[in-house]
């Protein structure tokens, strides 16, 4: 079963018996350095369903612009990340606030992602060290399993995130998020392979978080674009305020 | 009025990349009951009564070829209440504010009021905007929104806060010319020049307002806002300082405002705010705002145009929870610290569809104050009330 799957991740460039590497070449095919993206995110609760529209902007690991296209209630609101600063922009009353980065932390819209990761504030490959633990079998899939600890005078969310990676395409299929007290807090699972200007992408996102039974929140990547030439004012104060 | 919008969109659309549409429609209806002060020193001779609002947006933007764009928003209000019969003050309180455009040159508006009801629909917002590269020039009716205080926000006197009222979604206008500098990443500012015909009646004179409004990030925790100009006959003169700390936000205002430069009897005025807001956990969102108000001694004591609920020092503790995704909960308190007057606003938001929601308010003066230097607060009274939004 081995031989088969060094081949494969050979030939995408991934030095196999370093978690390191394993974390980069998902980094790079999921995250890019430029990429825009249009969002269908579902907040699944045992008694309603809500579903949200939204284009993303990133820019490396600093710079982020998040707009939300639908429902008519929340349309046009923006969120603006620069470096370690962060903007909500409400368009119908021209408002602009700032906050603070503890607001990371908190669900974004209502859903089971944080800001921090609708804004893709951390990159897996530069605030974590990984290491690998013993492979898994899911459903008959053996993964790779790589736990990460975050670097020391690192801000990032989460100290620990398990990811389990597939063998078949060296890509991440489950992240397990825990917090200090080393608990379990959320999983994330990825589906549905997709090719987008060369960079194998998963496409559905499923947040579960632990211990709720029938709640989840699903992110269905409609269209990504990488390497996309954003102006110079793509993130900047006087685009979140347009 | 109601035909103005289309006649205007259409030769613009011609040229449109992009025309949107939105806007929201609400009722509310409220029991109330009056402050027993109000009754004996006031002549407000009511026990209780209700009131019913209608009151809704409707918005349009016009992204034109070439970097350009149009925008406009008409609101309407409809109110009914039988306290209008007999022109009870508490009415100004549940509908305020009553200024829609706080600078005017034009009117723009449609009001009537009979009986027991008030019908108002004003185009608050009218402009049309140019952004180049390193600047931004809007000219109309536009809103003009900075400022920390959600309570309190004195360095912005072109839109007040209504975080204490029933009304959401709402900015006032202002008629004028808007210049945006953006000097580089770090420095922006913005240059106004506004007119106001109703300082003293629509009918008066024409008041100018030349106004500069910065924004500096010093670094990636502090920021600077400064304000100077001249505005409603006085010279004025402040600033904000915004410290973002890793787990909450502090912010202090200043404003100075000078004597009124044309003679009429005066003295300075000067406000402070200092601001506290942490996201205490994902559902748990605390502010506290606090800060002086100078009082202003010629001003017509009643007048609810210039501030909700005028106190000279004052407190305020602001919650909001969530307790579930589709259900929040907002309690405020505020109180006079010098007189001691308290008051309460609680609210509790639930999501209907994704686009509809319910709120049900409570609005309760909990302590009396004991000094008569604001009789105005005498006034506040005691509501319970349920709110139908929808938005599209």
């Amino acid at each position: 079963m081995k031989k088969p799957f060094l081949v494969f991740c050979a030939v995408l460039g991934v030095k196999a018996q370093d978690a390191n590497e394993w974390i980069k070449y998902a980094d790079n095919q999921m995250r890019g350095d430029r990429s825009e993206s249009h969002i269908t995110m579902t907040v699944q609760n045992p008694n309603y369903t809500r579903t949200l529209e939204i284009k993303s902007s990133v820019e490396g690991k600093n710079s982020a612009l998040s707009e939300i296209l639908s429902p008519a209630k929340e349309k046009g609101i923006r969120t603006l990340r620069l470096e370690n600063k962060m903007w909500n922009y409400f368009p119908k009353m021209k408002r602009k606030i700032a906050v603070s980065s503890s607001m990371l932390l908190s669900s974004w819209m209502g859903s089971d992602f944080t800001n921090d990761d609708i804004l893709k504030a951390s990159k897996m490959s530069e605030d974590y060290s990984p290491k690998f633990l013993a492979d898994k079998t899911i459903n008959g899939e053996s993964f790779k399993v790589i736990e990460n600890n975050v670097k020391e005078n690192t801000k990032a969310m989460w100290p620990k995130i398990v990811m389990m990676m597939s063998q078949k395409d060296c890509l991440p299929r489950y992240y397990e998020y825990y917090d200090k007290e080393n608990t379990l807090k959320r999983t994330l699972e990825l589906d549905k392979m997709k090719n987008f200007d060369g960079h194998q992408f998963l496409t559905e996102w499923k947040m579960i978080p632990a211990g709720e039974k029938n709640k989840f929140t699903t992110l269905k990547y409609n269209d990504v674009k990488f390497n996309v030439k954003f102006s110079n004012e793509q993130f900047s104060q006087k685009k979140l305020t347009e | 009025m109601k035909y103005l919008l289309p006649l205007l969109f259409l030769p613009l659309s011609a040229f449109a990349l992009d025309v949107e549409f939105s806007g929201n429609l609400e009722g509310q209806g409220r029991k109330t009951w009056n402050n027993e002060e109000a009754r004996e020193d006031l002549m407000q001779s009511w026990d209780q009564s209700e009131f019913y609002m209608l009151y809704g947006n409707l918005g349009a933007e016009i992204d034109v070829k070439g970097g350009s764009r149009f925008e406009a928003n008409v609101l309407g209000r409809h109110t009914y209440s039988e306290l209008y019969e007999n022109d009870y003050l508490a009415t100004s309180v549940f509908t305020f504010p009553q200024k829609l455009v706080a600078r005017d040159i034009f009117k723009l508006k449609y009001d009537k009021g009979e009986n027991n009801y008030r019908t108002e629909v004003v185009l608050n917002k009218f402009m049309y905007q140019w952004t180049f590269e390193e600047h931004r020039f809007t000219v109309g009716r536009m809103f003009i929104n900075y400022g920390q205080g959600e309570i309190f926000n004195p360095l912005n006197p072109f839109n007040q806060p209504t975080s204490l009222n029933s009304i959401t979604n709402f900015s006032q206008g202002n008629d004028g010319v808007n210049f945006t500098f953006y000097v580089d990443e770090k420095h922006v500012m913005n240059f106004y020049v506004l007119g106001d015909k109703s300082l003293e009646g629509y009918e008066g004179q024409l008041e100018k307002t030349l106004w500069l409004h910065g924004e500096y990030a010093h670094s990636e925790e502090l920021q600077f806002d400064y304000v100077v100009g001249e505005d409603q006959n006085r010279h004025k003169i402040g600033g904000q300082v915004t410290y973002l700390a890793e787990e909450a936000m502090f912010f202090g205002q200043l404003l100075y405002q000078s004597d009124y430069v044309n003679q009429r009897k005066s003295h300075n005025l000067w406000d402070i705010v200092l601001g506290y807001d942490e996201q205490l956990t994902s559902k748990w969102h605390l502010r506290v705002e606090g800060g002086y108000q100078k009082r202003n001694r010629h001003q017509e004591v009643m007048n609810f145009n210039t501030r909700f609920l005028p106190t000279e020092y004052f407190l305020a503790l602001s919650n909001k929870y969530e307790i579930h995704p589709l259900v929040n909960l907002q309690g405020s308190i505020i109180t006079d610290v010098k007189s001691g007057f308290t008051y309460f606003v609680g609210r509790s938001t639930f999501s209907l569809s994704s686009n509809t929601e319910a709120e049900i308010f409570a609005f309760s003066p909990v302590a009396k104050g004991s000094t008569t230097e604001f009789p105005v607060q005498k006034l506040v009274t005691t509501d319970v009330g349920l709110t139908l939004r929808a938005f599209f």
